[in-house]
């Protein structure tokens, strides 16, 4: 009688197994082979190997993409948890203000990455908003055309992402901080440990797996950026801020090189696999060691 | 209430029990730092949405002569204008209707499955529940050139149906995540009860399995609901009749940020987000209902 009702539990998966495989793992698998031919998207497809992964290697707008997806997620991964970790640390100690504030720093979480890149192209306008706010308490010098210069675009997209997420971050953080036993901050408290020591010595460690998810999130998040690039930027000035994302939409669906757009993908996923196993890995191994 | 506890000693309190060393004026100074930090924080988060819902309101002339000002009058031309220009009843209901489809799907698909993934325990079970949970890294831009072959294969291109099993495909991994870890929580005592008095697989699942996974439905739903109403790319590379258009799209594709004003960019984002706020108080109230019904009746 068990065994018959485990085949009908079994059959459960069907639907989820169809609808996956079919618009996940075989779209992943026939682009993989796609990578290794000359397809125009069209039905005539021959195979060339590795053709188009050498041909990227001899493109600079490759390796440049490359350099802008890995600087633009490192500086997401750390400043945005970084401030997250500040305030979730800051609205711990002050219960009073604790969830308006959390609430209020998670908006920017609720809108959409085209919504929020429209907001910030404005403020980011040389007569916009931020320029203007410069302005008027006199420091003139610090204006500047944000995203038209090559040295700060990439940079000012990237303070959007982290301006929408690192309320995510902290409210993460802050669950992991809830959920410390209470004994041990107690008895910190009691041995005079304070400030940075309590911090360091007892919160720190307690909040690796906090880390571990945070760091993970967002990495491959800000990985696999595209609107904010797109809307902002679309990839300028003189290709600074071009993502791999950028480089994979812009080559399958308007230069007519499309098996070279999806060997791009390949290596966006490789990146992508690769950079957040090993990252997790990392953390995981940290946390066992604490 | 936990976080009541823990507070008090944590907190600097100016009226400490004598006999305890206090650092107190440095610490003070610092606890007071802290609060400015917070507060400034807080207030550059806030800020660009203040600025924006004030900038939407006033007239193109106004913003003009001086970006931060106070307005003078206010309007409400700015969104009459963006509504029409986004053709934003038309975008909003495709947006709606592909939203609720998809996170229908993914609710049913993803608690079906996860209910034999977290009670078998097999080599394969383990297997199909691994592949699964790769798909939570996988990027839609590694899938989307051969995704787009296939549905132009399939005719699915341009249509709702397309675009709801992709946002399927690609969410299932994270329902499953979530209702896996979800059920096996749950003891197994009660359906073993409901098997030996005659239940199959189906009965206990409805009557036993489906009933405790709300309140983990509506935290996963809204993660889901959100980044399916607010994205961009499914349906700008698989929508191309205007009419079946979404929100984000045609807030993107009929308005250049380069070149517009902020009284037309503003309203836009704020269309854009608004249904999705007014869905989510009355959810929120479903929500709370639902988790106090079960309250009381248990």
């Amino acid at each position: 009688m068990f065994h018959r009702r485990r085949a009908t539990m079994a059959a459960f998966l069907l639907p989820a197994i169809v609808v996956y495989g079919m618009f996940t793992l075989y779209p992943l698998v026939r682009g993989v082979y796609l990578s290794m031919t000359d397809s125009l998207g069209g039905p005539i497809a021959n195979f060339v190997g590795t053709d188009q992964y050498r041909a990227m290697a001899d493109d600079p707008k490759v390796t440049a993409a490359l350099w802008h997806t890995v600087l633009y997620a490192a500086v997401v991964v750390v400043t945005q948890n970084g401030l997250g970790l500040l305030f979730a640390s800051l609205l711990f100690r002050r219960p009073k203000v604790r969830k308006g504030l959390s609430v209020v720093l998670l908006t920017p979480a609720l809108i959409s990455p085209v919504m929020a890149a429209f907001i910030w192209s404005y403020l980011f306008a040389p007569t916009g908003g931020i320029n203007a706010l410069l302005d008027a308490v006199g420091l003139h010098s610090l204006e500047h055309v944000w995203l038209g210069d090559t040295s700060t675009a990439l940079y000012s997209v990237a303070a959007v992402n982290i301006w929408m997420f690192t309320g995510y971050s902290c409210a993460i953080f802050l669950a992991s901080y809830m959920s410390m036993p209470t004994e041990l901050l107690e008895a910190a408290a009691l041995d005079g440990a304070s400030g940075w020591r309590r911090f360091a010595s007892i919160e720190w460690p307690l909040l690796a797996p906090a880390l571990t998810v945070n760091v993970t999130l967002s990495l491959i998040g800000s990985l696999k950026v595209f609107e904010f690039p797109l809307v902002l930027t679309n990839g300028g000035p003189a290709g600074a801020t071009d993502t791999l994302t950028l480089l994979v939409y812009r080559n399958v669906f308007g230069g007519g090189k499309f098996a070279y757009g999806v060997a791009l993908s390949v290596v966006l996923l490789v990146t992508v696999v690769v950079l957040s196993s090993a990252t997790s890995s990392l953390l995981r191994l940290r946390e066992r060691r604490i | 209430m936990t976080t009541d506890i823990s507070t008090p000693p944590l907190a600097p309190r100016s009226d400490a029990p004598a006999g305890r060393p206090s650092p107190h004026p440095l610490r003070r100074l610092g606890g007071g730092l802290g609060t400015v930090l917070l507060c400034l924080g807080t207030l550059l988060f806030v800020l660009p949405f203040l600025f924006t819902i004030a900038t939407s309101l006033r007239t193109a002339a106004d913003v003009a002569r001086s970006p931060l000002g106070i307005p003078h009058s206010l309007t409400l031309k700015n969104f009459t204008d963006a509504f029409s220009q986004i053709h934003y009843g038309r975008s909003t209901l495709n947006t709606l209707l592909i939203t609720g489809l998809s996170c229908v799907a993914i609710t049913v698909f993803g608690s079906l499955a996860s209910y034999p993934l977290a009670r078998i325990t097999q080599h394969w079970s383990t297997a199909v529940y691994r592949l699964f949970i790769l798909g939570t890294s996988i990027p839609v831009f590694v899938v989307v050139a051969p995704l787009y072959l296939l549905m132009r294969d399939l005719n699915l291109l341009d249509s709702y149906a397309g675009v709801v099993f992709i946002y399927t495909a690609l969410y299932l991994p994270v329902a499953v995540f979530f209702y896996t870890s979800f059920i096996r929580s749950i003891p197994v005592d009660l359906e073993e009860a409901a098997s030996l008095d005659g239940c199959g697989a189906f009965r206990t699942f409805f009557t036993i399995i489906l009933p405790l996974l709300r309140p983990v439905t509506s935290t996963m739903l809204t993660f889901v609901a959100l980044q399916v109403w607010n994205d961009l790319v499914v349906p700008l590379v698989f929508l191309q009749d205007p009419d079946k258009r979404t929100v984000m799209v045609n807030a993107y594709s009929f308005i250049d940020p380069h070149t517009v004003q902020p009284t037309t960019l503003f309203p836009a984002a704020l269309l854009g987000v608004l249904p999705l706020l007014l869905i989510f108080v009355f959810l929120q109230r479903q929500v709370v209902a639902g988790m106090s019904a079960g309250a009381v009746k248990s």
